[in-house]
Formats: structure tokens, sequence, C-alpha cells
């Protein structure tokens, strides 16, 4: 069987070394693939989406669509990770194994650093999703940060902790309102008469907005759906693997 | 308010909406998940039987996502292929989203808004790979799939957990081995467009990168269908799901999968490319045939009848692998032919499967002991799908399989046509066996209360109605063969073969 294995992955490795002889040089600003569709991209974000940063722009507006099942697949994980850990029923595991504390002393730095650290993480994440526009960041990185204000609330407290901040149920509701948010924006262009996820029709509804703007303000509501959806999954995740899918004490 | 030309962009969205609703509304009124799964799907099923029928009136539609223009945006190709498809992933959706009520809770009674949920996501996943026009977009949706796929089986009983988790390790592998091909062809030409990549790839043709790019997406695909060398996955993933998933998935994912395989090979690549250029297809039929020899005989030493069903799929996937690289018309059209087909044969099953296991609590030949008095409906429902996947002529299944037989004498590939056969006869004896199971009452019920156990027993209306439509849908199908092909299958060849 290791034998077989072994073959396998070297003429596997041997095709990919033979693929690679036809590529283009590395880093080639004459390639296929910095010629075809990108410098469209480059050139037209500013005039077509009023959105200085190109990665952006490719992301939540000219392959959109893309990203909004992408973040529908981090609520899926989430929703996965419920459906799999979750218990309900409380007494059918603790029958077997005694009751064990080995939880640590609660730490006076720690829990005090986090309680002063804890705001500051969250204004920048707000930052991170505000400024994805013109500089790195955007709803994914922001929502991972706001997540992880979260968790890092419930490993130097408690789980508990976490929970009486964002219920299970709150936290469940924020992830489908997130993604509610994304399709419902890209479902509304529908009802004002374009095509899916075209934001330029939403000029009809915002005041004062061209609809190169509309794209704009398009993508700043698509990236906030993205930001609530991954810290709520971030947050359902993490309490379930932390907790063995009781929402008790956690790690 | 919303125009016809909006029509196709509700077949995906409107169960994609429905999800998160649905994990919403799980938080208030567990009961308002089922209906409301239900109500998408038969919205999606409408707006695909619309589609399909656009689609045979005015030819091929082109939405494209964003008002962006393909190569730039996302765009969305619905042609005869696909628009059937679409009908039939929207239509097993519908099916068993109302068959699942009775078995979910059942099997899973405090999991109902999760399992919904993932229901709707993994037809969505489904959908959006079958009707997107762009290599990236279906590998995104594959994932949805995929991870959807991963949870609701590992939710099964038994091992079904480990079975689970060797389809995530498969699954991960097959979609890594898509996406590793689509971006060998990136970086070729430097566009994700299937329609954009048909014009680009001819002035490429017997470059390397581009062989092993068709290579790295072939296999891919077919990990992700359980053609033969990497088929080991299937079985135990398919028998330990929960009865509603393996309903869904069994007759779906497969087919979705070699649909795939069909848009990579002709509207990615080309007939030229994938038989000429390439030139390895002699070699494929031969392995399909020992797909479905290997299948038909795994089907043969089982005692348990969900997993005598998964081996079938495997013989089945080879047919229409077979089908498609037979490289004529006649081959193509039994394969396109056959995914209709087998996806309702195969749902027919399941959906009897399930309701064995709703009423005997099990799957193994035992639990299936004069069945036919307690269940007759079910049981005659079952006799059909049977008859239709031995392939007796008013049922589906004779006329996929003629045509193929019909593709394999055109090609002068014997060993084909031979499989083709002896896989009918082994069916023969598969499903004779398990009539005559049903028949008698088992053998170890014959000491017991024998006569209180053969009263009639049906299953509740939700599972029979379902299940009742599906087999008469064979008996329709089987009949209008001649229609379908005429206007929508014989569209799907593609030019110059």
């Amino acid at each position: 069987m290791k034998a077989i294995g072994l073959i396998t992955v070297f003429s596997l490795g041997m095709a990919l070394f033979y693929a690679t002889i036809d590529f283009p040089p590395w880093a080639d600003p004459q390639s296929p693939a910095s010629l075809h569709v990108s410098p469209h991209y480059i050139q037209e974000t500013m005039k077509e989406t009023d959105v200085s940063n190109v990665v952006t722009s490719v992301l939540a507006d000219y392959r959109g669509f893309d990203t909004m099942f992408e973040t529908s697949v981090i609520f899926t994980a989430g929703i996965a990770v419920i459906l799999i850990l979750r218990k309900y029923s409380k007494k059918e595991d603790e029958k077997f194994l005694p009751e064990v504390s080995e939880e640590a002393e609660p730490d006076i730095i720690i829990q005090t650093v986090t309680r002063i650290i804890v705001p500051f993480i969250q204004l920048f994440a707000l930052y991170v999703i505000a400024h994805g526009h013109h500089s790195p960041g955007g709803g994914f990185q922001g929502g991972v940060i706001l997540g992880a204000s979260f968790i890092l609330l419930a490993i130097s407290f408690n789980l508990k902790a976490m929970l009486r901040r964002i219920s299970e149920r709150k936290d469940i509701l924020l992830g489908g309102i997130g993604l509610l948010i994304y399709s419902g924006i890209g479902a509304l262009c529908v009802l004002l008469g374009a095509n899916f996820l075209n934001y330029k029709v939403l000029h009809l509804i915002i005041p004062e907005a061209s609809q190169v703007e509309a794209r704009s303000y398009g993508i700043l509501g698509v990236e906030i759906g993205v930001a609530i959806a991954v810290m709520a999954i971030m947050i359902a995740i993490y309490a379930n693997l932390s907790s063995d899918g009781k929402y008790d004490k956690g790690l | 308010m919303i125009s016809a030309a909006q029509i196709p962009i509700f077949i995906v969205i409107v169960p994609f909406l429905a999800a998160f609703l649905i994990s919403i509304a799980g938080l208030f009124k567990e009961k308002y998940c089922q209906p409301l799964s239900v109500l998408a799907m038969s919205v999606s099923l409408y707006a695909a039987v619309a589609t399909l029928i656009h689609v045979i009136n005015h030819g091929v539609i082109h939405y494209h996502l964003g008002g962006w223009p393909p190569p730039i945006g996302i765009e969305y190709v619905i042609d005869h292929l696909n628009a059937m498809v679409l009908v039939i992933v929207s239509f097993v959706g519908f099916i068993v989203s109302i068959y699942s009520k009775k078995s979910v809770e059942q099997e899973l009674p405090d999991k109902i808004p999760q399992f919904y949920t993932l229901y709707n996501l993994l037809v969505t996943g489904l959908l959006g790979i079958t009707i997107t026009g762009d290599a990236f977009n279906l590998y995104v949706l594959l994932e949805i799939t995929a991870l959807t796929t991963y949870a609701l089986i590992a939710v099964g009983r038994g091992r079904a957990a480990l079975s689970g988790f060797n389809y995530l390790i498969m699954g991960t592998i097959g979609a890594s081995f898509y996406l590793l091909g689509v971006g060998h062809l990136y970086i070729m030409t430097g566009s994700l467009n299937m329609a954009d990549l048909h014009q680009l790839l001819p002035s490429l043709y017997g470059s390397g990168a581009i062989f092993i790019a068709f290579l790295l997406i072939l296999i891919g695909v077919w990990l992700k269908m359980a053609f033969f060398p990497m088929h080991g996955w299937l079985p135990n993933a398919y028998t330990y799901a929960p009865s509603s998933t393996s309903c869904l998935v069994a007759p779906l994912m497969t087919k979705v999968s070699v649909y795939v395989m069909i848009r990579i090979m002709f509207s990615v690549f080309s007939p030229k490319f994938t038989f000429q250029e390439f030139s390895f297809h002699e070699i494929v039929v031969w392995l399909a045939v020992v797909a479905i020899v290997g299948g038909s005989l795994f089907a043969l030493t089982q005692k348990d009848f969900k997993k005598m069903l998964t081996y079938l799929i495997i013989a089945e996937v080879g047919y229409m692998v077979g089908g498609v690289w037979l490289a004529n018309h006649n081959g193509i059209m039994g394969a396109v032919l056959h995914i209709l087909n087998d996806s309702m044969m195969t749902l027919c099953m399941f959906l009897v499967v399930g309701i064995i296991v709703y009423k005997t609590k099990g799957h193994h030949f035992d639990n299936l002991g004069s069945l036919y008095k307690k269940m007759p409906f079910t049981m005659a429902a079952f006799t059909i799908g049977a008859l239709s996947m031995i392939g007796v002529p008013p049922t589906a299944g004779f006329f996929s399989k003629w045509y193929l037989i019909l593709g394999a004498i055109d090609a002068n590939q014997w060993e084909f046509l031979v499989a083709l056969i002896f896989s009918s006869l082994v069916n023969v004896v598969l499903f004779f066996r398990i009539i005559e199971f049903a028949y008698y009452p088992s053998f170890s019920n014959q000491h017991g209360d024998a006569h209180g156990s053969e009263k009639i027993d049906e299953a509740p209306a939700s599972m029979l109605v379902p299940l009742l439509i599906v087999a008469a849908g064979l008996l329709v199908i089987g009949v209008f063969t001649g229609k379908i092909v005429t206007y929508i299958i014989q569209y799907t060849i593609p030019n110059g073969l």
C-alpha cells in the first residue's frame, strides 16, 4: 500500500513539474494572467466602482457573487459544527465522567488586560471593516478580529462570561442576519429591476448617490454583512469546539 | 416589476435565502423549518421548469451577475443540458423536502433547524454548480456542497462519523485537484469564464500545462463522483447517513459530478481536444467497464439493502462516464439521458429504503420480511424502480441503456456492451432476491407471532406520496423518452463531434 502511495505521489509530482515547463516566467508582466482581465480591474476600478482598493472591488463587486458563497461556506461550517457537536441533553456524558475541576486560578493580570484591551480590539475591527475600500481590510478580516475579541473574553475568563454578552441564540441570529444582509442587498437589486448584485440600481433608494457611488455603498453594505456573519460563526465554532458542544465552562 | 429575464437567478437564490431564514426561524418556532424548506424548493422547481421551457423555445440564456459582462464578471449560462439537470436537482430537492419531515423528526429530533439549513444550502450548491458558466464559481459551490454533505452524513448512526470523515478527506482531495487544474488554466490563459476559456484554449492545445490541467480537473471530478479506482469513500458514507440525507445526496451528487465532467470536456475544452489530443478515451471506457463489473459484483456480496444500492451507484457512474467517453452521438445521448433516469431510479430506491428504515429501524435484508403484505404501495413503487434498474422496456432505465448499447456498438467497444449486459443480469439477480425476501416472512421472525405482523402497516402519506410520484415518473419518463430526446437531449451533443 505504501509503495502504491509513493508511486502515485511521485508521478503526480512529475506531472506538476512537467506542467511548469510551459508556464510563463515568474512575475512576467506579459503573461496571460496579467494581460487578459487584470488590466481592466486595475484601470477601471475608480471609474466603475469608486473604490480605490482593487482587491475590494474585485472581491465584493466584480466577483461579488463568489464572495457571497464564500461567506456562506463559513456559515455552513458553523452550522455543521453545531449540527455535529451540539448536545442539548445535558446529563448524558456526565454520568460516566466525574466532574473534573482542573480549572486554573483566575489570573488578575490577564483578566484586567483583557478588560482594557477588548474595546480597542473591537474599535480596530470596525476600522478594518470600514476602511476596506481604501486599504487592506474588509468584512472577513474585520469580522475575524471582532470574533477574536469575544474569544479572548472566553479564554481569559470562561465561556460563560462570553455567553453573558452574546448568547447562543443571539449568535446564531446574527450569523443568519449577516448573510441575509449580503443576499438581501443582492435581491434588492433584482427588486429594483437590475440583475442580482448589480449595486448600481441602489442609487434609486440612496439619496444623492450616483450610479458609481451606489456601487461603493453596495460594497460597504455587503462588507458589513460579511463581518457580522464571520464574527458570529467564529464565536459559534469556538464555543462548540471548546466546550464539546455543551456550552458550559469551556476550556 | 421583476422581469422574466430574472427567473434563472431565482432557481439558486430562493433556497439560498431560505437557508438563513430557516436558521433564524428555528430559534423561534422549529415547526416552521420544514414548510419553509418545501416552499423554497417549490419556488426553485417552478423557476427551473420555466427556465427549461424558455431554453427549449428560445435557446441559450446568459445572465450576467452584478451586471458585469463575462470575462470581467461571473456569468450564468443555461443551455439544454444544464436546464435539464437544474430541473432534476430542484425536483429531487422538492420531493425529499416533503418526504424528510417524518424521518428527520425520528432520526434527528433536536437538530431540525440545522438539518434544514444545511439541506437548503446543499441544494443551492448543487444548483449553483449546474447553472454557472464560470470555472471558479463552480469551485466555490463545490465547496458548499461538499461541506454540507460531510456534515449531513456525519450525523447518521453507527459508523457515520468515521465514514463522513473519510469522505471529507477524499472529497477535499478531489476539490483540490479541481482547483489546481483551474489554477493551471488561469496561469495559461488569464480567464476563468468557461466560454472565454473555450475560445482561448485551442491555440494552446499541445502544451504540457494544458494537458496536465485537464488531467487534474478530470481526476478531481472523478473523485467527487466515485469513479472506479476512486470509489472507496462512497458505500459507507451513503449507507450510514440519515435516510433523508442519502435520499438527497445519492441521486444528485454523482450525477451533478458527471454533468461537470461533460461541461469541462466539451464546453471548456472541446471534443477535438478530449478525444484526439488527449486520446485516452479507450482507456477511460475500460475503467468504466471495471467500474460496472466491480460495482455489480460487490453489490452481489452485500447483505444490507442500502449498502447494496450504494455499490449499484458506483456501477451506474461507470455507465455514464463510459457512455460519454465512447465519443459518439449515441453514447453521449445515452449518458445524458441516464443522468435523468438514474437520478430518478436512485431516488426511488433510496426513498423506499428510507421508508423501510422508518418502519423497521434498519436496512438489513432481515428487515425486509413480508413487506409486500405490510406495505403494498411502497413495495409496488420498489418493483417499478427495480424493473427500471434492470432495464425492462416500459420503464425509463431501458431507454438510456439502449442508447448506451448502440453507442458501444458504434464505437466498436464491445467490452462496454458486455459490461452493460452483465450488469443488467446481475441487477436481475439482486432485485429478484430482494423481492423474494420481501415476499416471505424473514427467517428470524418465523417462530414468533407471524400473523400479527402481517397486517397492512403502510408508511405515512408524507413519505408515501412523494415515492409514488417518483415511481410514476419513472414510467412517464420511459413513455415520453422520444419527446425528451427530440426537445432536450439531442441539443446536448457538442459541436464538432
